[in-house]
């Protein structure tokens, strides 16, 4: 498709340069007057055109780490940097711009706007980074046709079924051409069948050269990663590559 | 400046009404009080006067004082011992009249007026409704000069301007009756709108849709009288503040606002009424939607 | 896009936002009333005072122009002491009395002006001409009315009546020259005016060469607080009264209505407030998810501000809207049950619309609107992103 589906903000990234590394990354956070350590010093890198899946049990701290990767949450302490530049350390405001420029996210749940359109759901992120309507909206209608909803670009969410939903929310994660996709548990409210379909739309991303970190306990999804973190207690495990 | 011990009041002669054959009403022009000296050395005994408590108040006029009261400014009058101090009663058509109001003996008044041996109306007792009739009618018929009415007529007459008021604040009150009726079912639609999800679950774990109207109402209710009780105590707090500013604005013991049992259960009624239909409204629709619907599913 | 995010917020809920409309609408217009209140009142009279052209009017000291029965003496003395007042371009005399026309079974009773004719501001001719000459009479609808008589009759008219005896004193017969329309007197009370030299000798001694008041003309050059000031001090007898301090006077015997559309415009302005924040706060409460969601995908804390004041802004702006229109509704009919106020010259509106301080009062509330907006707006953009998706998630 014209224009690319990621990396177009920042820069086309080289296949193989390191696009985001954590270094030694700890986030404790209280939680009924405990503190709870749900990362505990974890350390990785993610080249451009990798597929990472984080996986592990419930409260391993695969979602908080998924967030201090996405610029959503801060460490306690550790760096996390995108090409070298550091985004732990950001200010709100350019932890905000650097959201909305360089990560796309999909979350378990969708998350789109109810009263906005499939097109405008699309058109949201687009329009935040001051991109022209016209512009705008065909890029919007191009990532529909791609993520195979071009038919239903006037439905609202409701109108729309769960693997659908998914679809027009990776779609809207794509707009503004994001140096990477942050997915956490993108099939978890799927059945079996429309879950293959956004693990193969995923799939035909990475081949395109997208950029993918995905949270999963989907073993599916797993298994069609390039490379798999097993994280434990805010520890990782171990990584498998494919 | 040393105080001096008599103080020159001067009254417009017009317009004067006498109540009562024992004792005059009287305006006081409020600028016209002065110090002056006395003409002559004060009689051992002097006449009295009960002076308004603002007048006192304001020309720094204590019990005992002498005073001199004159029909008109600039010419002599005589000297009299303050009394009394009298407050204004809580006449709403006195309210934002600033005028000082004594009161003398008529003898006095009619000395310092020059009016002789007049008086303007007298007030007349009697015994009950029948003899007022018999009175009238026999003072009517008789006394040329005269002319009597039953003192509710005149009252009648001369509340004319409040009952206007009285029209005005209750207007006044059935815009903000409607304001607060407005205000109090959208609150409650979004009291009832928040259990959206609970109603859902309990929709999803069996219970009938008679039973969670019911809860909800039941809640809604709660609600409406938890929230009138405050209202009341809010009201009755605001009541005393209005109060409390008024009274001392125009230096009247009036009472402006009043927060009586009618009014009370006439609020509280409002209250409930509302957030019960408001209960039954909103719980309708949401046990009409499907409970999954509800979560959003 | 914010600005079809607020919209298709606020008609989610259509009912709440319906109700919440109407609610900012009646609080509208309640402030709109009050301010009309409020202001219109002075400028009412303001209006009234200024009419006639006369700046400064002087009566006996003590005395509110008309406010009881109080006159001065050596009129004929007091007119030529204020004609040679420099700066001063007209001088009107006022006798006022009541006047009685014998009627079969008793008599009719009206407000009579002594005035001179050409110089006076009190009344407005409708039909006929002015009483200029000794004999003559102008009366008002009501009175013409009472008496069954039309321009060019004759009605005998009293200075004395006693109703026990019915009998007159002080009578004269004159012919009705025209038909007026008083300034100063209410739509029901019946006026008549003569030249103030008839109205003067029709008193005999108790009000030869006596004067209620005196309208005074100052050229606009003048300073008028000078001459009223000079007049006051130079003339012990009497009080001059500038437009400024007729209206102060007024004004503080209607201070209650003031007073009370001070109170109760407040009021409705932390109605309105309080309705706008509870709609918005709700809204905002309601749908944390999103905006955490609109946060994470890179949406700025200032659009998420600006997004939630906006729902505010338009549930005050539609408020005002509908508050304008039912403000009007509810003046008029506040108004018409002021307006029978006994005594209450007719031309004086309690409720007077006028387009600044109306449109002052509704910005008022939309700025109102726009600070209830602020505090559920400032609740959304501080939320904690990724907290606020764990707990949504968990929901």
């Amino acid at each position: 498709m014209s224009g690319g589906l990621s990396g177009g903000a920042s820069g086309a990234a080289a296949a193989g340069e390191v696009v985001l590394s954590a270094r030694d990354v700890h986030r404790d956070y209280q939680l009924a007057g405990e503190t709870v350590h749900a990362v505990r010093g974890i350390s990785l890198e993610v080249r451009a055109g990798d597929w990472v899946a984080l996986v592990g049990p419930s409260g391993c701290g695969k979602s908080t780490l998924l967030n201090l990767l996405g610029a959503i949450d801060r460490p306690t302490s550790g760096t996390i940097a995108v090409r070298g530049r550091d985004i732990a350390a950001l200010r709100d405001r350019d932890a905000t711009a650097f959201r909305l420029r360089h990560v796309g996210f999909v979350f378990q749940r969708f998350y789109l706007m109810p009263q906005l359109s499939a097109l405008e759901n699309i058109e949201l992120p687009m329009a935040e980074a001051g991109v022209a309507r016209a512009e705008r909206r065909a890029r919007a209608r191009e990532l529909l046709a791609y993520v195979g909803l071009d038919a239903r670009e006037r439905h609202r969410p409701a109108e729309l079924s769960g693997g659908e939903q998914q679809r027009a929310a990776i779609a809207r994660a794509l707009a503004n051409r994001p140096a990477f996709l942050l997915a956490d548990e993108p099939t978890g409210e799927l059945d079996a069948a429309t879950g293959a379909g956004i693990i193969a739309l995923f799939a035909r991303l990475n081949a395109a050269g997208t950029t993918i970190v995905v949270v999963t306990h989907d073993g599916d999804l797993a298994r069609a990663a390039r490379r798999v973190i097993h994280l434990r207690d805010g520890h990782v495990v171990n990584e498998v590559h494919a | 400046m040393p105080r001096s011990p008599i103080r020159s009041l001067s009254f417009r002669a017009r317009s004067v009404a006498l109540p009562a054959l024992s004792h005059a009403l009287l305006a006081v022009l409020p600028a016209r009080a002065q110090v002056a000296p006395p003409a002559a050395p004060p009689p051992a005994r002097h006449a009295t006067i009960a002076l308004d408590a603002r007048l006192a108040t304001d020309a720094g006029i204590r019990l005992g004082d002498l005073v001199v009261v004159a029909a008109a400014p600039g010419i002599p009058g005589d000297t009299l011992r303050v009394a009394a101090f009298v407050r204004r009663g809580a006449d709403p058509s006195e309210v934002a009249r600033a005028e000082y109001r004594v009161r003398m003996h008529l003898a006095d008044l009619q000395r310092v007026l020059g009016y002789g041996d007049r008086v303007d109306r007298f007030a007349i007792a009697t015994r009950d409704s029948a003899a007022t009739t018999r009175a009238i009618a026999g003072i009517n018929a008789a006394a040329f000069g005269f002319r009597a009415h039953r003192s509710r007529d005149i009252a009648i007459e001369t509340s004319r301007t409040f009952a206007v008021i009285s029209r005005f604040h209750k207007a006044i009150g059935v815009i903000t009756i409607g304001a607060s009726a407005i205000f109090l079912l959208c609150i409650m639609l979004m009291k009832v709108e928040e259990r959206r999800r609970d109603v859902a679950a309990l929709r999803l774990v069996g219970l009938s849709a008679a039973s969670v109207v019911r809860a909800v109402v039941i809640e809604a209710a709660l609600v409406s009288v938890i929230g009138s009780g405050a209202g009341v105590v809010l009201g009755a707090v605001a009541s005393r503040l209005v109060n409390a500013w008024y009274q001392q604005l125009y230096r009247t013991p009036l009472t402006f606002s009043l927060v009586t049992p009618g009014i009370v259960g006439f609020a509280v009624a409002l209250s409930v009424v509302l957030g019960l239909a408001a209960g039954v409204l909103a719980a309708r629709r949401l046990v009409r939607t499907p409970p999954l619907a509800l979560l959003g599913r | 896009m914010i600005g079809v995010l607020a919209a298709a917020s606020l008609l989610r809920h259509r009912a709440r936002t319906a109700l919440a409309v109407a609610g900012v609408a009646v609080s509208a217009a309640m402030v709109l009333d009050m301010v009309m209140l409020s202001t219109g009142m002075r400028e009412s009279f303001r209006s009234l005072l200024e009419r006639g052209g006369f700046q400064v009017r002087v009566g006996p000291r003590g005395a509110m122009p008309f406010d009881g029965e109080a006159t001065v003496g050596g009129g004929a003395g007091l007119l030529d002491t204020l004609r040679a007042i420099r700066g001063i371009t007209m001088v009107a005399p006022v006798l006022g009395a009541t006047l009685h026309a014998p009627q079969p079974g008793g008599a009719v009773a009206a407000f009579a002006l002594g005035v001179i004719a050409g110089s006076q501001g009190d009344y407005v001719l409708q039909e006929g001409h002015e009483a200029v000459a000794d004999g003559e009479v102008v009366l008002n609808d009501p009175m013409l009315a009472a008496v069954r008589r039309r321009v060019g009759d004759t009605l005998t008219l009293a200075t004395g009546y006693d109703p026990q005896l019915r009998t007159f004193s002080g009578g004269r017969t004159l012919r009705i020259a025209g038909r007026v329309r008083f300034r100063y007197l209410a739509a029901d009370q019946r006026g008549a005016a003569l030249p103030l030299a008839t109205l003067q000798a029709m008193g005999g001694d108790a009000r030869r060469d006596r004067l209620s008041l005196v309208m005074l003309r100052v050229d606009p050059a003048a300073d008028v607080e000078a001459i009223r000031a000079g007049i006051d001090a130079a003339l012990p007898r009497v009080s001059a009264l500038s437009t400024a301090t007729a209206l102060q006077q007024a004004e503080q015997r209607l201070s209650y209505f003031r007073q009370l559309a001070f109170i109760l415009g407040s009021i409705s302005l932390v109605v309105g407030f309080l309705l706008v924040t509870t709609i918005v706060t709700v809204s905002v409460h309601e749908r944390v998810g999103e905006i955490a969601v609109m946060r994470a995908i890179g949406v700025s804390r200032r659009h998420v501000v600006q997004q939630v004041v906006l729902e505010g802004l338009v549930l005050s702006l539609a408020g005002s809207a509908g508050g304008l229109a039912l403000g009007l509704v509810t003046a008029r009919w506040l108004d018409s049950i002021l307006a029978t106020f006994p005594g209450l010259p007719e031309s004086v509106d309690f409720f007077l619309f006028q387009s600044i301080p109306a449109l002052a009062a509704l910005g008022m509330l939309v700025l109102t609107g726009l600070a209830a907006g602020a505090i559920p707006a400032w609740r959304a953009a501080t939320l904690p992103v990724a907290a606020t998706l764990r707990r949504e998630a968990v929901a």
